[in-house]
């Protein structure tokens, strides 16, 4: 579980702050997004979360974020980097091998895992997200979303309590984004690991996640489940977010009184209502 | 760049320990370096291109022999010049121009050239540099930390290559023209590029620090790293060959 509490942060050289008072709570098992605009400061929350900040860069650092009651002050940064794993945004300078096989043995064998369990965890880890043929390909010649899973493996093979994303679908088609989220889904809720994401794709956002956290400028905009999150839509248009358009169809019924359901969130849903709102008028 | 690559396969050269491999080609070296005959230092470097066949590499070792052959060929007209030694070979209006030792010298040392480097060369060909930094920790007591460094640096130039070549789209976007037959010019125009390259770089290579770190760079040592990298009976009989090959040259010297 993560808790914070009233962080602050303003990177070294900065007028403005990246965070400014936020509170938060990730409790396990959870499935978190983190949506806002660029320089709301998604990435430097994601970096918070573990350690990296205010470890790794300079600025000044108010409040607290604990990881299971412990400080992330407190600690080196590696010393969270098992438990709270983070895949970050650029993908390509985060691999540190050239082959896969490499870069998944990367952490096993810096945490000291005993060599008689890392071939296992390897070969489990390549299963799970089904890139068992990648093994000995070089990274630099695989395509964005085996990239992007292979960073993922590289993080799991630790296994992580939580796993942290920067924007992985950022450079993904559609297609490869849904299969991430899927595979991010399958984690959840097979191997009970909370997922914190970042990410600009909403209507993934709502389709996927338990809890959606809205940044704007630093600031804590929203914090729910993503159907009560969703219906400030006039808020997410000042913001320059486009909600889902089946969540604006369902805004609208529901401002001319012809629907007093839910928000709607994905295209069944609205089907649904359509009909109901149809059969009412009928 | 490609001529330096990896090039995966399972032969006698490619299943050979990782340091023997980097010896071997440093060996190989001083025994050309050692060679004072002509004849020979071309037969190294024909024995060499046989070797490098034998793991499927005629191709490659070509190549890298015609680059290198260009190389020798700036060694070649300086010592012919330069060397005054010998009889007159060439005299032009009663200036001696080419000595018999200056030509003797300027075919050995470029001949030198090329069989000193490529070994070196195909050495990339055989051996993935992770390998090769791994078996050093393990086996040479190399410290990690340099390890890292050398497979980070290989590991970048792709990166940065195609970084730069970003930043020369969105200039030619822009309509700077990079196409132009004036080298000066060119350098001119390519030269503020650097700029930026050097920024995006730095970032890079921060957020590659920071992803090695928390995967627990800091916490590594010697003893951490999976594969073993032992040496077998292969090993050893291609450290006696160059053992004996060396003792050839020097005998020939």
């Amino acid at each position: 579980m993560i808790t914070v509490k009233n962080v602050t942060f303003r990177y070294k050289g900065n007028e403005e702050t990246a965070l400014n008072e936020i509170s938060l709570t990730v409790v396990n098992h959870d499935f978190v997004g983190i949506i806002g605009t660029s320089g709301a400061g998604k990435s430097t929350l994601a970096m918070a979360l573990n350690g990296v900040i205010p470890h790794e860069f300079a600025g000044d650092f108010y409040g607290e974020v604990l990881i299971d009651d412990e400080d992330t002050v407190d600690h080196a940064a590696e010393y969270f980097g098992r438990k709270v794993g983070e895949v970050f945004q650029d993908i390509d300078s985060q691999m540190v091998a050239s082959v896969v096989e490499d870069e998944i043995l990367f952490g096993l064998e810096n945490f000291g895992i005993p060599h008689e369990e890392i071939g296992i965890r390897l070969e489990k880890v390549l299963r799970e997200l089904g890139i068992e043929d990648l093994r000995h390909r070089e990274i630099a010649s695989l395509s964005g979303g085996q990239k992007q899973k292979v960073a993922i493996a590289a993080i799991l093979a630790l296994e992580p309590e939580i796993l942290v994303l920067d924007e992985p679908t950022g450079e993904l088609d559609p297609e490869s984004s849904q299969e991430i989220f899927g595979l991010l889904k399958k984690l959840n809720e097979e191997k009970g690991i909370t997922v914190v994401i970042v990410e600009q794709k909403i209507k993934l956002l709502c389709e996927y996640v338990k809890h959606l956290v809205v940044l704007d400028r630093g600031k804590l905009q929203f914090d729910g489940v993503p159907r009560e999150v969703i219906t400030h839509i006039d808020t997410f248009k000042r913001l320059g977010i486009n909600v889902p358009p089946v969540a604006e169809l369902s805004a609208m019924f529901r401002a001319d009184g012809s629907y007093a359901g839910d928000v709607t969130l994905t295209v069944e849903e609205a089907e649904k209502m359509v009909r109901e709102v149809l059969h009412d008028s009928v | 760049m490609n001529l330096l690559n990896y090039v995966p396969g399972d032969s006698f050269l490619h299943r050979l320990n990782p340091i023997t491999k980097l010896a071997a080609a440093f060996l190989y070296g001083i025994a050309c370096i050692l060679c004072g005959n002509i004849g020979m230092e071309a037969a190294f470097i024909v024995l060499m291109i046989v070797i490098s066949a034998s793991a499927g590499l005629a191709g490659r070792a070509l190549r890298l022999t015609r680059n290198l052959v260009i190389l020798g060929l700036f060694m070649f007209v300086l010592q012919l010049f330069f060397v005054r030694t010998g009889a007159p070979l060439v005299v032009v209006k009663g200036f001696v121009l080419i000595t018999t030792g200056g030509l003797r010298s300027a075919l050995l040392l470029s001949l030198r050239v090329v069989a000193t480097m490529l070994p070196l060369m195909i050495l990339f060909a055989i051996t993935p540099m992770n390998d090769l930094c791994n078996a050093l920790v393990k086996r040479a007591h190399l410290p990690y930390r340099y390890a890292f460094i050398i497979t980070t640096a290989f590991r970048f130039v792709p990166l940065f290559s195609t970084e730069f070549h970003e930043i020369q789209d969105a200039q030619r976007a822009r309509g700077v023209d990079f196409e132009t037959k004036n080298l000066i010019r060119k350098v001119q125009l390519v030269a503020p590029l650097c700029v930026p390259l050097l920024v995006s770089s730095l970032e890079k290579v921060n957020s590659s620090a920071i992803s090695a770190q928390m995967r627990g760079f800091e916490l590594r040592n010697r003893t951490s790293g999976y594969k073993e990298y032992p040496f077998h009976a292969g090993d050893a009989v291609v450290f006696a060959t160059l053992a004996g090959m060396i003792a050839v040259s020097a005998v020939l010297l």
